[in-house]
């Protein structure tokens, strides 16, 4: 990467991070919310959860859940950051300039990938902090769970927000989307615990393999994240690349002119 | 510096260009005049390296307008700013991928804000600027990074007086230091004021350019008369005769009358009158 790269790359992150901080909104209320419930919900998930699975299943389910669910609610700072260029007409802007769409993309998608990862960081701590849940045996092993899990999420939130047409719509989808989909993934209520029919749907929930991936690391279990790892990567190297084929040609004719 | 060579561009059914062929050099101001749907914006788009034409070829300073975006400055015809930066913010962005920095970066943004009259609202945000704060804004991020080829696309439209003029004394600043500059407007006494070379584009094509004297040549000799009932051009040497000869042979009573030379406004008209006839 040249010089000139770099510094243009360093330049949109140093502007996106500046969009976002004026518009702290979203990523706190993702940030209390998940925060609210664990403490709320901590004495249902232990009685339920400590005697039919065992002591730390329960603290497990309360910490995991709300942080897979809030992650995935998340996927809207990321579309919201991206629709905002659509509606101010300045992606199109940006593409007049001396920057590549590569630039581009890794500038706006860095400041959001630090949010993320943030996110799910404090609510990780702030979990295992109120439930007494015991710290991950394997640090860095979560963090790379983490860093997987959030890449993913915004290349799905970035493929999304390149699809919606409005800021309504933006938000019945990630609002709607979301519940359903951590939901199903086990956010919740355990899989093992739902009808045959959900538990034979939830695999196709990225929920789903986020919880299973990040229960596995908490476990330290190596072998067990590799599974779900390469089915969410897989699934955002396909989000991916149809959001840089999209985003490449502006939206349809030129938004700018 | 710009060299647009038989250019097409289809949207469906829609022919936006058809086989437009425009080149401008260096320090000259071409004003781009035409219809909506001329084709005007689609040219831009193109010129922008923000679409591929169907046909032809296109080179700025010899090169394909995408590898060049460097040396192309655009202030759309749309308000494109991002409204919850202030315009310094937007300069130092646009500057900064442009590859100014540190003070080089501060002394250009000093010149802009002056030149282009922003300096009460340069640290404010976008969202809060009227229309023609915002427009001036728009032109200064076009300018930053001072760019080589200058595309303003009704860069004055919907404007107060302060903003166009301080916009028409920037554009013939840059082009006196020998910017390329195309512009486009419906209001063509700015292209008088900027001496500009004048581009008339119809359905997808050039029909007429020169300067203004030399497309109002085309009208040496004549006169328009403008009844209350109707407009009426005609060649003469004795418009007062022509007049006296057409008000008795009217066949309606006749109210009000206007005599004159044709300005730039009847010739875009007449010419373009005469393309789609």
């Amino acid at each position: 990467m040249s010089t000139d790269s770099t510094h243009r790359i360093w330049v949109l992150v140093k502007h996106n991070a500046l969009i976002r901080w004026r518009d702290p909104g979203q990523i706190i209320s993702y940030l209390v919310l998940p925060m609210a419930i664990m403490v709320m919900f901590k004495p249902l998930y232990q009685q339920a959860l400590n005697r039919f699975a065992g002591d730390d299943q329960g603290a497990l389910q309360v910490v995991t859940g709300p942080l897979i669910m809030f992650s995935i609610f998340a996927m809207a700072v990321v579309g919201h950051s991206v629709f905002l260029e659509r509606q101010w007409r300045t992606w199109d802007r940006l593409r007049t300039s001396a920057a590549s769409t590569g630039e581009l993309l890794i500038g706006k998608t860095v400041p959001v990938f630090v949010i993320l990862l943030a996110q799910q960081l404090i609510l990780l701590t702030f979990g295992c902090l109120i439930t007494g849940l015991s710290f991950p045996s394997s640090f860095a092993l979560v963090l790379l769970v983490l860093v997987i899990w959030a890449t993913v999420l915004i290349a799905i939130g970035t493929a999304l927000a390149t699809l919606i047409r409005s800021m309504a719509e933006l938000g019945m989808l990630t609002d709607i989307g979301s519940m359903v989909v951590a939901a199903l993934g086990g956010a919740l209520v355990p899989v093992s615990m739902m009808p045959g029919w959900l538990q034979l749907l939830a695999h196709f929930s990225p929920g789903y393999w986020g919880l299973e991936m990040l229960r596995a690391a908490f476990r330290g279990d190596a072998g067990a994240v590799v599974a779900p790892a390469a089915i969410l990567l897989a699934a955002g190297l396909a989000a991916g690349l149809f959001t840089v084929r999209r985003l490449a040609r502006g939206w349809g004719r030129s938004a700018l002119v | 510096m710009l060299d647009a060579i038989g250019l097409t561009k289809r949207y469906g059914a829609i022919q936006a260009l058809d086989g437009l062929t425009l080149h401008v050099g260096d320090g000259e101001i071409v004003g781009l005049v035409g219809h909506n749907g001329a084709g005007k914006t689609t040219l831009v788009s193109i010129l922008a390296g923000l679409n591929k034409p169907d046909g032809g070829s296109v080179h700025v300073d010899g090169i394909d307008p995408v590898r060049a975006r460097d040396r192309i400055g655009i202030a759309p015809q749309h308000i494109a700013l991002y409204q919850s930066i202030t315009v310094r913010e937007h300069l130092r962005l646009f500057g900064g991928l442009a590859g100014l920095r540190g003070r080089a970066l501060a002394a250009v943004i000093t010149e802009l804000v002056e030149a282009l009259r922003l300096t009460e609202f340069v640290d404010r945000r976008a969202g809060l600027l009227s229309g023609g704060q915002q427009r001036r804004a728009q032109a200064a991020v076009a300018l930053v990074h001072r760019p080589r080829l200058l595309l303003l696309d009704e860069p004055t439209a919907g404007a107060d007086p302060e903003t166009r003029q301080a916009l028409l004394d920037v554009v013939k600043d840059r082009a006196r230091d020998g910017a390329s500059i195309i512009y486009t407007t419906h209001y063509l006494p700015e292209l008088t004021e900027l001496r500009a070379t004048i581009a008339v584009a119809q359905q997808g094509r050039i029909i007429a350019r020169g300067t203004s004297a030399e497309l109002l040549d085309r009208l040496a000799g004549e006169v328009l008369l403008r009844f209350d009932v109707g407009e009426y051009r005609t060649a003469t040497h004795d418009p007062s005769a022509t007049l006296v000869d057409l008000v008795s042979r009217a066949r309606y009573p006749i109210r009000g009358v206007e005599l004159r030379t044709p300005t730039l406004d009847d010739l875009y008209r007449s010419l373009a009158a005469a393309d789609v006839h």
